[in-house]
Formats: structure tokens, C-alpha cells, sequence
């Protein structure tokens, strides 16, 4: 088993005028390839600055944070970036839709980023195949406001694996969602597990719906 | 550049309100600046061509605005009296200029004569791009040829050695010029009392005044010349009895003003003109920059869920610092672009108006002091461009980007 997260965080603060938070104290987490996580916990317990840290996102903590055994602390910002556009996907609630663009073009978004040939026919052809698997060949050419909100949380899911991540990282993804919608975004997620051994890393307040990853890691606010 | 012309047409523009503001503030900023550099560059070289007669112990004269000149009461003779009491008495630079004559030339302008005598010519101290300079020695009667300056715009027409027959005005006859230099392009005369304002010799021909000349000039000539005579090294009893001998003799009531008059008038009208002109552009400056600031803050604000989501899919701070100072770099571009095609219209517009005192050579017409003042355009640019962008990049860092800023 490959281990492509090695994270370990003494602590992660975060300052105001009037007060000083620390959260994450402590805290190690390793996953391997293929692995399926949930991160349950209350609000404020540091959930989503969590997936921040693995996402490349936030590089201000105190700790080590290796990624496919390479270290991310002094790492090329460019380099990162370059990395959450081709190994991490973000799934994120439906509302993280540019409104401006039409949902194919939301959907392709992380082509602009991606580097010479990887702009190709093969790139045309996953997104043909992944419209369909999630069925949203019909909303294509309209805007975010015209989509339902399942509509769009499928969108914002094609996005996310667009680039066929090695893991991906989901964020209250069906927190806003009907039961029929949710159902079918989490088997969405499950399924790229299953398919191309991806690691998924879900922040979620679902209890049940942490119950089906692999692993469960509560975090809790410190008192 | 794929990535540049998506996030200008689908984010920068899409906030039309913040993109509209900081384009009309570009360009209010641009012109404040061009305009302020020109007048002060302008008023610079008006006081620089200025301090050559404006030395210790020389006398500006200059019409009383109390007084009134007609031209019918006063007798040619009485003039000559004048200038003879002149020409025992003093050292004087006699300068005139604004007599149109029409003589055939490329560019079918209008010519202007200047006259002057040694005195001034040897103060102004011409640039010639051909030939050689002006001689005052030669003998005035009908059949004499008289050695001239001209403009670089009659060159090609009149070249050096070439001769022009002409009516002069200033003479009431016809007179044989020979062409004895070619003036630098652009070589200007100020007027003393707007030091911005200036006159261009491209059209103009110079002539050499001397006694003899002056001898058979008619009224206005000489009359003229009075107006704006510069007598040199003397004293302020010997201008008193010079004051009161051409009120006497004909009417005039002028007014003469030494160096430290002139330096007093410099100092309350331009010099204090030019602080504020300069202190309240920098003021302006300074409130554009912090109202493009401001713009740029409310831009971020609004386009932080579009910039966090590209942040997410691969965008890098780098990559975005790049593209927000090629957006204004553009914006930049296209306000410079705007401020030079004004310039150029407007000194353009000379020629096709066929505005013989105001017409230069240049691209367009633009000339020193334009490009002058368009590199400070460029240099407020840049400084107003890196202040915006930075504050802009800090903005977006301080948030900071995270999945949070789309919950």
C-alpha cells in the first residue's frame, strides 16, 4: 500500500483583533492510496481548514506535510498549484459555480490550467464520458442560476474529477441536497474509489454518510 | 495568453461598475499628469529663454496697462527722435514679430516675419541646422540683398543661398532676402508675459534690423518695438529719463522692470502658479490612487468566489499577479494610446489649420515636451499600477483563499 499523505500538524492558529484560535494540536494523519476517510466533527473543530492543509491551499501551520513523498512546506508555490490542478480534486457544495460561465465551461475550468497536450482529444473524450456517467448533457450550455441545486452539485462534481485526481477531497458536498441527489453523489464518489483507486477525503456532519468510508477521524474543538 | 483573455473577458469585465471606474480614473489620472508636466516643462523653457535678457542692470519695457496706444496720433518722426535718443543712450534688444506676409512655400502656410536687432539676436543665441548665422552689417537700399533665418518648413522651398522677394510689411516695399541659415526644427520664441505659450519659428523668417533699416520701417514696426524693448546695462535714473522722453515724445506711457522686478513677478505669478499646479496634481494623484485602491478592494470582493475557485483547479498567486498587471498594463496601453491621440490631434490640427506660429515637427507633430510628459504619464502608470496590484494581491491573500470562502 502506497502512502501518498504523511501530515503532521503541532498546531494551526488563526488570529483576530480580539482573539487567538489554535486548533489541529497535534495532529498526524497518514493515508494511503485507494483510502476512503471521513473528518466528522463540530463547527470550529478545524474540519475544513483540514482539508485547506491537504488541498495545498493554506501552507501557514506549524508542522510537516508530505504529499506523494514530497514535502509541501518549502515547496514551488507554482508546483502546488500545478498539483491541485492534476493529482487533487475538489468537490465542493454546489454553490462553487462561477455564475458568469455556462456549466461546460465550469466543468473544463481546470483545462486552462493544465499544461501543453493535456488539452487534446483525450481530455474532449473524458468529458464527453463523464457528462454522461453523471447526466448533465442537458444543462451543458446554461448558467449556474438556471440549474437546480442537484444540477449543479453534479457539476461541480464533474469538475472535481475532470483531471482524474488521485484523491479527492469533498466538503459538505451534499449538505444542500435532496436524498435522491445526495445518494447519487456519494455513489459518484465511491465510484471513482472503486474505478481508479482514488483516495477520498470527505468532510462531512452525516454520520451515516461517514459510516460508509474506510476510516473516521472526529475532530474536536478545543475547550 | 488563453488564460489571460478568459479571465479579462469572463471576471475583470464582468463587474462593469469597478471596471468602468478604474478605466475613467486611469484616464483622469493620465491627463492630470500630462497636463501638469507640459505646463511645468513649458513654463520652464518660457523661463529659461527669459533669464538670457533678464540679467542685472537690463530693462524689460512694457505697455502700461493704464494706457492706451492710437496709432493716428502719433508722427513717424517723432519715433525716429526716440530711437535716436535711444541708439545715443542705451544698448537695446529690439524684438518684433506677428507681420504675416504670403510667399509660395510647400506647404502653403502663411509666413511670419520676426524681426530683431544684433542685441537680441545675440542674447536668444539660435541653433541652425544649415548655414550660418545672422549679419547685421549689410548696407539697406533698394537693390541689397538682406541675409535672413528661416524655418526649417521653408528649407526645402528656400534653401541656403537661395533669395526671397518679398513685400515687407514692416517697410511698405519690396525687399531682396538671401537665405543665410536654416533654424533647428522646433526652435521657438516665449512670450515674456505666459511663459508657457510659446511661438514656433518653422514658418518664420528672421530678419537683421539695424539703424537702417529701422531708419525706413514704417509706424508700426517701431511703435511695436517699444512695446516689448529690452534696454541693457543701465541704470534706473537713465530708464527714468527714457520713460519720460517716450511719454513726452509720443504718448506712451511704459513701464520698465530691472531683474529684481521681474524675479519678484516670476516668483508671485509663475513659481507660486507652478507649486500649485504641481501640489494639487500630487493631491489629485494621491486620491486617484486611493479611489483606484478602493475600486480594486470592491473589485476583489466581488470576484473572490470566481478567484478562490480558480485558486482550487490550479491558478497560483504568481500566475495571477502576472495577469493583473497585464490587465493593466492594457488598461495603461489604451488610456496612453488615448492621451497621445489628443496631443497628436491637436498638434496636427496646426497643420491641417495651417497655423503658421504653432505648427512642429515630430510624429504627429508631438514634440520634446510631449514625449516628456508622456513618459511621466508612463512612470505614474507604473507606480499607480504596482500600488493597485499589490494591494490587490494582498487583499486576496489575507482572506485567505480557502474552502471557507465558498461555504
Amino acid at each position: 500500500m502506497t502512502k501518498i499523505i504523511d501530515l503532521s500538524i503541532k498546531e494551526k492558529i488563526y488570529r483576530s483583533k480580539e482573539s487567538r484560535i489554535s486548533i489541529l494540536n497535534d495532529f498526524n494523519l497518514e493515508v494511503v492510496a485507494g483510502e476512503k476517510i471521513a473528518i466528522v466533527g463540530e463547527s470550529g473543530a478545524g474540519k475544513s481548514s483540514l482539508l485547506n492543509i491537504i488541498g495545498l491551499l493554506d501552507r501557514n501551520y506549524d508542522g510537516e506535510y508530505t504529499l506523494f513523498g514530497l514535502p509541501t512546506n518549502h515547496s514551488d508555490a507554482s508546483k502546488l498549484a500545478q498539483w491541485r490542478n492534476q493529482k487533487i480534486g475538489f468537490v465542493l457544495q454546489e454553490s462553487a459555480l462561477i455564475n458568469s460561465l455556462i456549466i461546460e465551461d465550469n466543468i473544463k475550468l481546470p483545462f486552462l490550467y493544465a499544461g501543453a497536450g493535456k488539452k487534446g482529444q483525450k481530455e474532449m473524450k473524458d468529458f464527453e464520458s463523464i457528462v454522461d456517467a453523471i447526466e448533465i448533457r442537458s444543462i451543458l450550455k446554461k448558467k449556474p442560476l438556471e440549474c437546480s441545486g442537484g444540477e449543479k452539485a453534479r457539476a461541480v462534481f464533474a469538475r472535481g474529477i475532470i483531471m482524474k485526481p488521485q484523491i479527492i477531497l469533498a466538503d459538505e458536498p451534499t449538505a444542500s441536497l435532496d436524498v435522491e441527489n445526495r445518494e447519487r453523489i456519494v455513489a459518484l464518489l465511491f465510484r471513482m474509489n472503486k474505478e481508479f483507486n482514488t483516495t477520498i477525503i470527505t468532510v462531512t456532519h452525516d454520520l451515516e454518510m461517514a459510516n460508509r468510508h474506510d476510516r473516521i477521524i472526529h475532530l474536536e474543538r478545543r475547550k | 495568453m488563453k488564460l489571460f483573455k478568459f479571465f479579462v473577458s469572463k471576471i475583470f469585465l464582468r463587474r462593469i461598475i469597478p471596471g468602468i471606474s478604474i478605466i475613467l480614473l486611469i484616464c483622469l489620472s493620465n491627463y492630470i499628469t500630462f497636463t501638469a508636466v507640459r505646463t511645468v516643462f513649458s513654463t520652464y523653457q518660457g523661463y529659461q529663454e527669459i533669464r538670457g535678457l533678464n540679467q542685472d542692470g537690463n530693462y524689460i519695457a512694457n505697455l502700461d496697462p493704464n494706457s492706451t496706444i492710437d496709432f493716428g496720433a502719433i508722427e513717424l518722426d517723432k519715433t525716429t527722435e526716440v530711437y535716436n535718443y535711444l541708439s545715443s543712450n542705451f544698448d537695446y534688444a529690439f524684438y518684433v514679430d506677428g507681420f504675416m506676409v504670403s510667399i509660395p512655400n510647400r506647404d502653403d502656410m502663411e509666413i511670419s516675419l520676426c524681426y530683431m536687432n544684433k542685441a537680441h539676436y545675440d542674447l536668444t543665441q539660435f541653433n541652425l541646422s544649415q548655414g550660418t548665422g545672422l549679419t547685421f552689417d549689410y548696407r539697406f537700399d533698394g537693390n541689397s540683398e538682406i541675409p535672413v533665418l528661416i524655418g526649417k518648413g521653408l528649407s526645402k522651398t528656400y534653401p541656403v543661398g537661395s533669395t526671397i522677394d518679398l513685400e515687407d510689411p514692416a517697410l511698405g516695399q519690396e525687399i531682396t532676402l538671401r537665405v543665410q541659415g536654416v533654424l533647428e526644427q522646433n526652435a521657438y520664441h516665449s512670450n515674456y508675459y505666459t511663459l508657457n505659450s510659446k511661438s514656433y519659428y518653422n514658418y518664420s523668417i528672421i530678419l537683421p534690423v539695424n539703424e537702417e533699416f529701422l531708419n525706413h520701417a514704417n509706424l508700426d514696426l517701431r511703435v511695436n518695438g517699444l512695446m516689448d524693448i529690452v534696454i541693457l546695462q543701465t541704470t534706473n535714473e537713465k530708464i527714468s529719463d527714457l520713460r519720460a522722453v517716450i511719454q513726452n515724445t509720443l504718448g506712451l506711457k511704459l513701464n520698465f522692470f530691472g531683474q529684481q522686478d521681474n524675479n519678484e513677478y516670476f516668483n508671485e505669478y509663475y513659481f507660486h502658479s507652478l507649486k500649485i499646479v504641481a501640489v494639487t496634481s500630487v493631491i489629485l494623484l494621491l486620491l486617484i490612487t486611493c479611489l483606484s485602491v478602493w475600486n480594486a478592494m470592491v473589485s476583489i470582493r466581488l470576484m473572490l468566489k470566481d478567484l478562490t475557485i480558480n485558486l482550487l483547479v490550479g491558478l497560483s498567486y504568481s500566475k495571477l499577479r502576472k495577469m493583473f498587471y497585464s490587465y493593466f498594463g492594457i488598461l495603461f496601453l489604451i488610456n496612453l494610446v488615448i492621451v497621445f491621440s489628443i496631443t497628436a490631434l491637436n498638434r496636427y490640427g496646426c497643420w491641417l489649420r495651417k497655423d503658421t506660429t504653432f505648427v512642429t515637427y515630430g510624429l504627429f507633430g508631438l514634440i520634446g515636451i510631449d514625449w516628456l510628459s508622456l513618459l511621466a504619464v508612463v512612470v505614474t502608470d507604473i507606480i499607480i499600477g504596482v500600488i493597485v496590484v499589490e494591494c490587490m494581491l494582498w487583499r486576496i491573500k489575507k482572506v485567505p483563499i480557502s474552502l471557507g470562502v465558498l461555504q
